[in-house]
């Protein structure tokens, strides 16, 4: 221990010489030895190895896929140049689809911000279940999408389900299963999906409250704010930053959300419920469209980007507010 | 102690109500639903207690269904993926932000962006991929997939923590000789025994739900996971609501467990890495 304490932090396996020459050695004032840099690339690299094969290299096969004719999943196929994207461009069911996705997004959106909100406010006071709740509201959020999918069947169950029942105690007769009804399967579907992932908004706006120190919230009190102005002067603004990110990666996760809606409804009744991703789903696995299937993702990646590119430009907070 | 006049307190008690039922009440209903009877479960007026507790539906499910079965495929593809994530993003975030490698923040950023590009839009070109190296119908094939799309969301998540380490314990450790591996595997690893088991718990409840590719990756019925057998057996039983309750009972129950132990952490976890 003390013989080698006597040399330079990391650089004592450096063999001189070996270093590359023509490359600065130190980037901060700091000495970083290229045996450092090789060990951390060195450990980046199994995750980018494993991005590249299960994200880049697909997404590099879904655009040759869609200049081809391909019918079965990996099937022969032949260059067809863009025949696919004219054809794709001029499908209804296609725009339906993107249509019935922005509904889906912005319902969740709305839907779970809201509820998320509530919560978070409500488990950040005091109290045993308050702390006890942080741990068993994430609990929707935690257990399977299928698991969600038959809970809510049951519990909308038209002759059995305990919701309709509940209705008929209050004197509201007749509710059937709103998976079922093409006008109510929607709308069912959001509130399903948004009971399954409001608690992560939750717990992530619960965590950027506690960050806001409580002085401000006691000197806004001295001037003679009322809570509702607190909360648009004070904590709204705060947590900005928060709102935006969560709102941009939420909205992502639940754009692509494919399950909660396949599993319940499969798109239907009569593509109520189809939005762009169960559309391609069902393109590629049922109607054994792969082509198809792959020029319709080419077409919804480019519009998402474009949203979330909007969406950054329009909504970023300002650094310098 | 202030005197709060009782009915001051209603608005909060009640808001409180209605969260704990919205959240627990569904969970509370489909367990006692898996312990009724077949005459009970469909009753007029349901009961909130079963009156007749029973094992029945629970024996059914796992003599007569393929489900213990879907339940072991679960398991090993859950606890692969939880393994490899843990160490595919403890490797990338301590090179990424330990080390700090030349051009490291770019290449978060792009980890990043990439991981936000929808998966199921992959899904066609993917399943060539893996049909072209006969990974088709392999559990490997989920495990490789899922650690894909937690590993770069849990690195990001493995930030926070990492960040919270203080700088001053490398040098430490140099000036004691030890060199960088040791100081990853002695020093920082143990140090970071919260951020590995949000990760951990992560890639295990996201496996254990994943359902897109599971559904296509895999054929063959004895290799197929929990998400698509209980939507199976959703298929072929809808009249047997009790044997359908009991398997959601035994699917949730280890999506939960785990949690419980870590979820401290986790809470923690996910909003330090939210808030840096």
């Amino acid at each position: 221990m003390t013989s080698r304490s006597a040399a330079a932090p990391g650089t004592g396996e450096v063999v001189p010489g070996t270093r590359p020459t023509g490359r600065p050695a130190t980037a901060s004032g700091r000495r970083r030895p290229w045996r450092t840099h090789l060990l951390g690339y060195g450990l980046v690299a199994p995750l980018v190895l494993v991005m590249l094969g299960v994200i880049g290299y697909p997404l590099l096969n879904t655009v040759l896929l869609s200049l081809q004719n391909q019918g079965v999943v990996g099937s022969a196929s032949t260059f067809v140049g863009l025949d696919n994207y004219t054809r794709a461009f001029g499908d209804g069911a296609f725009w339906a689809s993107i249509g019935r996705s922005a509904i889906w997004l912005l319902g969740n959106l709305v839907v779970q911000t809201i509820i998320a909100f509530g919560t978070a406010l409500l488990i950040g006071r005091n109290g045993r279940w308050a702390r006890a709740s942080r741990t068993w509201v994430l609990i929707p959020w935690v257990i399977p999408t299928v698991a969600v999918a038959v809970i809510w069947q049951w519990l909308s169950n038209s002759n059995y389900g305990i919701v309709p029942k509940l209705g008929a105690a209050v004197g509201v007769d007749g509710l059937g299963s709103p998976f079922g009804d093409s006008a109510l399967a929607m709308p069912a579907l959001i509130l399903m999906n948004s009971w399954h992932w409001f608690p992560l908004g939750a717990v992530v706006i619960f965590g950027a409250l506690r960050t806001i120190p409580g002085e401000i919230y006691e000197a806004a009190r001295v001037d003679g704010a009322d809570s509702w102005r607190i909360f648009w002067r004070i904590t709204f603004p705060l947590l900005q930053p928060v709102l935006f990110a969560l709102g941009l990666v939420g909205s992502l996760w639940s754009f692509n959300i494919v399950d909660s809606i396949y599993l319940v409804t499969k798109g239907g009744p009569a593509d109520a419920t189809t939005t762009a991703p169960v559309f391609i789903y069902g393109k590629a696995f049922n109607q054994f469209q792969a082509s198809d299937a792959a020029t319709v993702s080419v077409i919804t990646i480019i519009l998402l980007a474009a949203v979330a590119f909007f969406y950054i430009r329009v909504a970023k907070p300002k650094e310098d507010a | 102690m202030t005197f709060r006049l009782p009915w001051a307190r209603l608005p909060r008690l009640a808001t409180w109500a209605v969260l704990t039922a919205i959240v627990l009440g569904p969970l509370y209903w489909i367990t006692i639903s898996a312990f009724k009877d077949r005459e009970e479960i469909l009753r007029t007026t349901p009961t909130l207690v079963p009156t007749h507790p029973t094992l029945e539906n629970f024996r059914q499910l796992f003599t007569a269904t393929d489900y213990p079965s879907y339940l072991a495929n679960s398991f090993v593809v859950a606890l692969c993926t939880a393994f490899f994530t843990v160490l595919v993003s403890f490797a990338a975030a301590y090179g990424l932000y330990r080390l700090r490698v030349p051009g490291g923040d770019k290449l978060a950023g792009v980890i990043l962006v990439a991981y936000m590009i929808p998966g199921t839009l992959l899904l066609v070109p993917l399943y060539q991929a893996f049909a072209a190296v006969e990974l088709i119908d392999t559990r490997n094939a989920l495990v490789i997939v899922n650690v894909a799309f937690t590993a770069p969301f849990c690195t990001w998540l493995l930030r926070g923590f990492f960040l919270a380490i203080p700088r001053d314990i490398d040098e430490a450790a140099a000036v004691d000789g030890a060199g960088p591996i040791r100081m990853m595997l002695r020093i920082v690893l143990p140090l970071l025994a919260p951020g590995i088991s949000t990760v951990a718990v992560y890639a295990f409840v996201f496996s254990w739900t994943e359902f897109v590719f599971a559904s296509q990756l895999v054929v063959s019925d004895q290799l197929k996971t929990l998400p698509i057998g209980l939507s199976a057996i959703m298929g072929q039983y809808t009249v047997n609501w009790g044997l359908l309750m009991a398997g959601t009972v035994c699917t949730v129950i280890p999506a939960i467990v785990p949690f419980l132990f870590a979820g401290r952490y986790f809470v923690g976890g996910l909003t330090a890495g939210a808030v840096k």
